[in-house]
């Protein structure tokens, strides 16, 4: 029989990657569509009438029980989420009930119901906030400093809690940044990749950036995705740290993504001080050893490749016409 | 000078709200209360002095009435005192405990920074935030490992505190209080489920007394020397946060002792087991360091637990005697 899985935020940059392995891997995929908190569809179109979509949505509990009662999932991948940073300032209490509250209304509705199915939690490295020790562990101690963090923290220690406590397959992942050609535009990497690309094809002049000296611990989250799999085949439910180890900062993105173009990145970025963040972050850098020796797992593809693959497919779709 | 400042507290009816509200009337304060609208009002706590502060109905779970409240009030100083505070409960209504417990916070800061940034808030944490501790004894710089829907709302309250302090420079501050008891401390706690019953067992209204693990210890402190804590972490200069406890533990069965003995009972003789009361995932010993407290704010307990024991058997006994 044809394992099911149930993934929320699959319409995002993680979520439709995830989908697509586990398409690959002959799972029977379902997939969660807020309709009012809902990106669109581009990062799953091509693959989109393979998968099974219902909606609802992570504040509605019914809406979930019914998705769980239906398909019977044996593992659940909780994607879904508010993530970005600066909306988290402006709906702080938005964040905390998606972000964390939705998973208090998934880890009931498995363990009153569905006390076999595994679920992975999706947790940020930001979690960290401005760690005090360096390269972080899954025993690091956490300091958030926004309220997405805050609520992706609160959501870890609720899956700890419920996995001590009932037995649950719960498991929270936490991922060091990672990017891919399905980044959200308003992500950094993205933003240079694809503003790169416009200055190349004489769409846009110039490239307004915040902190050039920012560092960040960047994955290629089609490697990411594998990672949160491989957590649920094992024998025991454990969190794990999934990140590359190196540090780059946002000056190397603009170096790599130019020069591939034939750009020299220094004519076109400029400097806004309202980029910065209110609290910028010490850059976090993560150890993903465990990950390596219990799960198997390391990146496979560069920060460089990366960002040239990133920058390929931005020009490619201009090319096509794609708005952008 | 206190005299005719204005104070908002949430939670006023509960334990710690009570004698908050009493301390600052002293001090001449004007004193607001946040209540929620309920079918059966219980102000049993606040009854002596409900002619003296003025109530106003408020729910944590609706940001407009937050809003409203504090745009009215304007008040100098916040204390957030309100949660569903019940580790339990907490366990079944998970969902209920993060909308109340944790978002109350982000709640009362969103309406602080809009129509009354510079109020100082105090923020009710808790040592349930160190649960699974990893040193011992605590202090403010002991990382968390919360271990209930209760205590993860709660460091979920003291990060976003901390966050709202250094993003927007509000005077907020989070205070981690160990346990804290009294006579007016819900019969679900087990100190005054103990004195509560030591008082009818004595009276002979029951016969036995049923408790979990005896062997559980809690650092616990007298909530009237607490409250006096959160006030003043709000009169100093700098909005820091601070661990308040007495440093010392105490086991259930020593609570147990010292209150059957207060009514001339011996222990063993009504107490039982049941391993229905034994929480899961419980906590380790939680002990509190507390010499920021004492260096800074020139705080320490003054009432021992033996004493403190004492005052809860006697105040159950004049109660249960008037029933």
């Amino acid at each position: 029989m044809k394992k099911t899985a149930f993934i929320t935020g699959i319409t995002g940059q993680d979520g439709s990657y995830l989908a697509e392995l586990l398409l690959k891997k002959k799972y029977q995929v379902v997939g969660l569509i807020s309709r009012k908190y809902n990106i669109g569809f581009h990062n799953i179109e091509s693959f989109k009438n393979q998968l099974i979509l219902k909606e609802g949505d992570l504040l509605d509990k019914k809406s979930l029980e019914k998705i769980f009662k239906t398909h019977q999932p044996s593992e659940v991948y909780n994607l879904g989420g508010l993530t970005f940073v600066p909306t988290s300032w402006e709906k702080p209490t938005l964040t905390f009930d998606i972000n964390t509250l939705g998973v208090s209304r998934l880890l009931e509705i498995i363990k009153t119901h569905h006390p076999k199915t595994k679920f992975y939690q999706a947790t940020s490295a930001k979690i960290f906030g401005q760690p005090q020790t360096s390269p972080q562990t899954e025993t690091t101690p956490l300091n958030p400093v926004d309220p997405y963090s805050v609520s992706k923290a609160a959501a870890h220690y609720l899956i700890q809690g419920y996995r001590d406590k009932y037995n649950l397959f719960a498991v929270s992942g936490i991922l060091y940044n990672h990017e891919s050609e399905r980044r959200g535009p308003e992500f950094v990497t993205r933003k240079i990749t694809l503003q790169a690309a416009k200055i190349k094809l004489g769409l846009a002049k110039q490239l307004v950036l915040g902190n050039l000296k920012a560092q960040q611990d960047w994955g290629y989250a089609p490697d990411y995705v594998e990672a949160m799999w491989l957590m649920l085949q094992q024998s025991k439910p454990d969190d794990y740290l999934i990140a590359t180890g190196k540090l780059h900062s946002v000056a190397d993105v603009c170096q790599i993504a130019f020069s591939h173009l034939k750009l020299n990145y220094q004519k076109f970025v400029k400097i806004d001080k309202k980029f910065y963040r209110s609290i910028e972050a010490q850059a976090p850098v993560g150890n993903a050893s465990k990950a390596k020796k219990i799960l198997g797992w390391q990146p496979k593809v560069n920060f460089k490749q990366m960002i040239i693959k990133m920058v390929e497919n931005d020009l490619k779709l201009l090319k096509q016409g794609k708005k952008l | 000078m206190t005299k005719g400042k204005k104070v908002l507290i949430t939670g006023i009816t509960g334990q710690d709200g009570s004698y908050l509200a009493e301390f600052l009337l002293k001090k001449g304060y004007q004193v607001y209360g946040l209540t929620r609208r309920t079918s059966t009002p219980n102000y049993e706590r606040i009854k002596d002095i409900v002619d003296k502060i003025t109530l106003i109905s408020g729910d944590l779970l609706d940001q407009h009435s937050l809003s409203h409240a504090i745009r009215e009030i304007q008040p100098d100083e916040v204390y957030n005192l309100a949660a569903q505070s019940f580790v339990p409960t907490s366990w079944s209504q998970p969902v209920l405990t993060g909308e109340f417990t944790a978002l109350g916070v982000t709640r009362t800061l969103e309406a602080l920074r809009i129509a009354k940034p510079d109020a100082k808030f105090y923020q009710a944490s808790s040592s349930e935030m160190f649960g699974k501790v990893r040193k011992t004894p605590q202090n403010e710089t002991t990382p968390f490992y919360p271990r209930s829907p209760y205590g993860v709302a709660k460091v979920y309250g003291h990060w976003i505190t901390v966050n709202y302090r250094e993003s927007y420079n509000m005077f907020a501050v989070s205070g981690i209080l160990f346990n804290h008891e009294s006579p007016r401390r819900g019969l679900e706690f087990v100190t005054r489920k103990i004195s509560h019953a030591v008082a009818r067992i004595k009276l002979g209204k029951q016969k036995k007394l049923k408790l979990g693990n005896l062997e559980s210890k809690r650092d616990w402190g007298y909530a009237p020397d607490y409250v006096e804590a959160m006030w003043l972490m709000l009169q100093q200069d700098k909005p820091e946060d601070f661990v308040v406890g007495t440093g010392k533990t105490y086991s259930v069965k020593d609570c147990a002792k010292i209150a059957f003995e207060a009514a001339d009972l011996n222990w063993q003789d009504y107490v039982e087991t049941d391993k229905q009361f034994i929480r899961p995932a419980e906590v380790d010993v939680l002990r509190a360091d507390f010499s920021k407290a004492k260096q800074k704010l020139n705080w320490q307990p003054k009432t021992s637990f033996e004493k403190m024991m004492k005052i809860m058997v006697e105040a159950d006994l004049a109660k249960e005697k008037k029933l």
